[in-house]
């Protein structure tokens, strides 16, 4: 019995959706396309346990680092969350077009 | 479980839930072809105020069971009437974010402005929370317009 419900449970784990969408956001997307930058970064807590966000402005000067003295337009930002087994993973993904002027 | 060793337990999971929520982030275009750029920081926040929490903890402290099981009562019909799609708690003024723009002008004095990073997150310690909007972002410099 003991082992029809382990393995039930294991079954219903493997079903279960992990990530969490939590918001998306985009800017104008500009006519040249050619040059892509992405970067991401996250943080990991303890049941929800979190004491700074900071990891957004990683992100952001992840972003900037890739495109030094250019545009960077189409800014597509997406946050989500992602369960573990009592940890979880929040990121934020960024892509972006890199425009030299 | 006595008393004592479930008030320091329950004081201190309220501590530990002192913890920072991230709700919502948009990063804006960044323009780093015109100067160098000189990084801003805006941020509004607000009380928000979960009273329904209260009564929870209310009721969990209680040393009568007519009062646990009133205040138990209370808590639910806080609860279902603030049921529904929120972020954050509640706060008692509406309008605390409005002057984010007249900050953000007033902050470049160059009144050029690139890669603004909007946050929305709340820091909450148990039922009271800190609701808290968060702009960043860069006022671009003209020296390089200016040199050439």
């Amino acid at each position: 019995m003991l082992k029809n419900t382990l393995l039930f449970s294991l079954l219903a784990l493997s079903l279960t959706g992990c990530v969490g969408l939590n918001t998306v956001s985009m800017t104008q997307v500009p006519a040249q396309r050619n040059n892509v930058i992405t970067t991401s970064s996250a943080s990991w807590n303890f049941i929800g346990i979190n004491f700074s966000n900071a990891f957004v402005d990683e992100a952001v000067d992840k972003l900037k680092g890739q495109c030094p003295t250019g545009k960077i337009e189409g800014v597509y930002t997406k946050h989500q969350t992602t369960g573990y087994v009592l940890m979880f993973k929040r990121e934020v993904i960024v892509s972006a077009y890199c425009n030299e002027v | 479980m006595p008393i004592k060793l479930k008030s320091i337990l329950g004081l201190s999971f309220l501590l530990m839930g002192g913890c920072s929520q991230l709700h919502h982030v948009h990063i804006g275009d960044i323009d780093q072809s015109q100067g160098t750029l000189t990084p801003f920081t805006i941020q509004v926040n607000e009380l928000g105020f979960d009273l329904a929490k209260t009564a929870e903890i209310g009721a969990e402290v209680a040393k009568s069971s007519s009062t646990s099981e009133d205040l138990e009562l209370v808590a639910f019909i806080l609860a279902i009437s603030n049921f529904g799609p929120k972020t954050g708690n509640p706060v008692y003024n509406d309008a605390y974010a409005a002057k984010v723009l007249a900050e953000v002008i007033k902050v470049c004095p160059s009144k050029k402005l690139t890669g603004l990073t909007s946050v929305r997150e709340a820091t909450n310690v148990g039922p009271v929370s800190g609701e808290v909007v968060s702009i960043k972002g860069y006022c671009i410099n003209n020296n390089q317009t200016n040199n050439i």
